[in-house]
């Protein structure tokens, strides 16, 4: 028919790469079902797809249709070729991420999803952290609190140093956070990759 | 592997062009992509394409003349070309194919691709692409045609190598068919046309094969006896079967299921016509605009058997309502449709047919006398009171009309619908009995369809009376299809509900914007000297007492008949759920709120 009637809000863009805390209240996205929302959580799901083109962009697709609300979204290789493995972590409610698993399997390069259970996951980040070092003698400061956190020094200038850090978000967030007062140049965080510990079959 | 193909007539004679060629032959010598692109389709059986040449696509079109077994339909736009392509499946099963050039003959198909998707029907498009070099540049009639259909396909190819073009186009017919049905657009650059190759399609099964037929849905036992239990212990049973039973083809099991089980069958918009209405446990159509006695149903049943439908809102009405007391059994072959509107207490995720069959077996004799003598009584008392409301006798009205069709084809046309008025009309007061004889988009809501669907519909079962319907709105949306239709000597009826308004959107107008009938006053030709002007026939129709004979002259026309019913310009579709309402919640016809005016 001609006509159309909208139903929900609008969520904000997503932030890739952000803190685990969304910003943004819990928006009700389904108006249409009576399937019981229940309460927004983290989700962390993983999915393989064929490296064809388009097979990204049509995952990407169905996440902007559902309007989800991503937090995170990695991409890289696996052990297999013309594999590629994606690490999507987004809030949603349980049903909601049912319903957007089933959604991925329809998609034809889409070979395997899974959401994986946090207790049985091992997740991890890495970032790359660019202080100023400027002032030189905040640089052995610098590299005291980096190795607090198991950081590595990657780079050293005369303006800066680059630290790089891998674990859980809240580890990043936390050297981040401590390395603050002497002043961020950049960030770059690769959001989390993920995978089941032992051989749990996701 | 010998492939014998047997077909088609070109319009203006009886060529019958028969090719017998061993696949030994064919990869001993070099062909070119666009040959490549004929023998794939050739041996996917295609027999007929609807399309519209332009300058990517002309190496095909080159080709195309030296396999006449490809019969070529030249449309006036290529939007016709995917809904003929649409039509043409929907009537007969098998996959609709449609070719467009790039650019703007690629943009023009999108709303056909989106209509099929919506409606889970099988079509392949072909789009030429501008040479590989030039992709990503900007270049003359270049469309990322890939981005653009990604939403309303199934899956769609980029073709970047010769090599791997007669596979794609076996696994694109693969994908449109397979599962849920749907729209696959291959996108075949020019220079990939030109290119040289043997035909080689590869006998091995892709990992992406192996994997979806890992996933081929059967229904669980467990899933079938439980079910089985749900329906012994329901008092209000109900079944709602959609279009997964006319796809799946699931007629003689749903007849069995509900004959067996003694339950009412409910048929949404696109499962019309999977049960035949006569029969006397047919109840009718659901939601917006279904009768009163079939919402009210709903809205005491207390158990629902979904069949091959996805509980759209204008089956629902408001979700949280929607059959408040029931518990759900929801078959589908699509697993993400499973309690994305309603929780079903047993999803089985399985082709209809096959879970139906399942089910006529699990399940024990029952009888539902005092449940449907109930919902018998209900239908009584709607009928006598709208019986009673006093009507205008002059204007010719759809009943009458949808009443003489029905009549002069003894049931056995297949009617095709536009959007609107004339749809719900059409849905609600035709008798339908033949299976898969009502052809409509419903779940996009495309104006314009039922032209070009229709023929696609007539080329696909000839030896079938086609009628559209289709309101004065819609019909201007793609009356260019008259010249495709002359051409190529297929016929149709055509019947205008002619009310001088864009219809449904004017009844929104007057029930939810106080009646502000903005922009929907709508004029048109003299529809007479239209079907004349293309070489056709037009009658008009301005009293009821002329419809009959109108009718039976079109049919005893030969060639397209247009008929222009001049139908009162204010009627509404009643009963109506307004958007976001429970079902039960009905704005019916009164007396006094009557538009039929003496």
């Amino acid at each position: 028919m001609t006509d159309q009637t909208q139903q929900g809000g609008v969520s904000p863009a997503p932030t890739v790469g952000a803190g685990l805390t969304p910003p943004w209240p819990h928006v009700e996205r389904s108006g249409q079902s009576d399937a019981p929302a229940g309460t927004a959580q983290s989700h962390t799901i993983v999915v393989l797809a064929h490296d064809r083109i388009g097979a990204l962009d049509r995952i990407v697709n169905v996440l902007r249709r559902r309007r989800a609300k991503m937090q995170a979204f990695a991409i890289g290789r696996n052990e297999l070729p013309d594999v590629v493995r994606i690490t999507i972590v987004m809030n949603d409610s349980e049903v909601g991420v049912e319903h957007l698993v089933e959604q991925l399997r329809k998609i034809v390069d889409v070979q395997h999803v899974a959401n994986l259970a946090s207790e049985q996951t091992v997740a991890r980040e890495l970032a790359l952290i660019k202080v100023n070092s400027s002032e030189s003698q905040y640089a052995s400061e610098i590299i005291e609190l980096g190795h607090l956190f198991g950081a590595h020094v990657v780079d050293v200038t005369q303006q800066s140093i680059t630290l790089e850090v891998t674990g859980s978000e809240e580890k990043v967030e936390k050297l981040v956070n401590g390395l603050q007062s002497f002043g961020i140049r950049e960030v770059a965080r690769t959001g989390r990759v993920a995978m089941t510990r032992g051989t749990v079959d996701p | 592997m010998n492939v014998a193909a047997t077909i088609t007539q070109k319009p203006e004679g009886a060529t019958v062009y028969q090719a017998h060629r061993s696949t030994e032959d064919l990869e001993a010598r070099e062909l070119t992509g666009s040959q490549i692109l004929c023998e794939a389709l050739m041996r996917e059986g295609v027999e007929l394409l609807y399309g519209y040449p332009g300058g990517a696509i002309m190496p095909f079109y080159d080709a195309l003349t030296s396999y006449p077994v490809l019969h070529h339909i030249l449309v006036r736009h290529e939007q016709a070309a995917a809904h003929a392509a649409d039509g043409y499946a929907r009537a007969t099963g098998k996959v609709g194919v449609c070719v467009a050039t790039s650019g703007p003959g690629a943009t023009n198909l999108v709303t056909g691709l989106a209509t099929a998707y919506m409606d889970s029907t099988p079509i392949v498009a072909i789009t030429g692409q501008v040479a590989r070099p030039f992709i990503g540049r900007d270049a003359f009639q270049e469309t990322d045609i890939l981005g653009v259909t990604q939403p309303i396909t199934k899956h769609n190819f980029l073709v970047q190598r010769v090599e791997d073009l007669a596979d794609i186009v076996h696994e694109a017919f693969r994908l449109a068919r397979g599962g849920r049905p749907g729209p696959v657009v291959i996108d075949v650059p020019k220079d990939v046309q030109f290119s040289k190759t043997q035909y080689h399609a590869s006998t091995s099964i892709s990992s992406i094969e192996r994997f979806r037929a890992s996933r081929s849905p059967h229904p669980s036992a467990e899933a079938v006896a439980r079910a089985a239990e749900l329906i012994k212990e329901a008092q209000r049973p109900l079944i709602m079967s959609g279009h997964g039973v006319i796809l799946s083809n699931a007629y003689a099991e749903l007849r069995a299921f509900a004959e067996k089980t003694n339950i009412p069958v409910i048929t949404t918009l696109l499962g019309l016509s999977a049960f035949p209405e006569t029969h006397p446990l047919s109840l009718g159509m659901p939601g917006m605009h279904g009768p009163a006695h079939v919402n009210r149903a709903i809205g005491v049943a207390d158990l629902i058997i979904g069949v091959g439908l996805r509980f759209d809102d204008r089956v629902t009405g408001k979700a949280s309502e929607f059959a408040p007391h029931a518990r759900f059994i929801h078959i589908d072959i699509d697993p993400s449709e499973m309690h994305k509107v309603k929780r079903a207490a047993v999803p089985i995720v399985a082709d209809a047919k096959e879970a139906l069959a399942r089910l006529i077996e699990a399940v024990e004799r029952g009888d539902n006398c005092t449940w449907m003598n109930e919902l018998r009584s209900w239908e009584a008392d709607d009928s006598e009171r709208i019986a009673s409301i006093q009507r205008n006798q002059e204007y010719p009205d759809p009943t009458s009309i949808l009443e003489a069709i029905r009549a002069e084809t003894n049931n056995e046309a297949i009617i095709v619908t536009d959007v609107g008025q004339h749809q719900m009309w059409t849905a609600r007061h035709y008798t339908w009995t033949r299976p898969n004889s009502h052809i409509t988009s419903g779940g996009l809501g495309t104006m314009g369809f039922a032209l070009p669907a229709a023929m696609g519909v007539k080329m696909g079962s000839p030896d079938t009376v086609v009628w559209v319907v289709a309101g004065d709105g819609g019909i201007q949306m793609n009356i260019q299809e008259l010249a495709t239709l002359k051409q190529e000597g297929v016929t149709v009826k055509v019947a205008i509900m002619n009310n001088g308004y864009l219809g449904m959107v004017r009844q929104w107008q007057h029930f939810f914007h106080n009646g502000n009938y903005s922009e929907t006053p709508i004029t048109g030709p003299d529809y007479v000297k239209l079907a004349e002007a293309y070489g056709l026939t037009g009658i008009q129709v301005t009293k009821r007492g002329d419809v009959e004979e109108a009718v039976r002259k079109a049919m005893g026309t030969e060639g397209t008949v247009i008929i222009d019913f001049v139908i009162e310009s204010e009627a509404n579709v009643y009963p109506m759920v307004a958007p976001g309402s429970a079902i039960t919640n009905m704005i019916e016809e009164k007396p006094e709120e009557s538009t039929y005016h003496d």
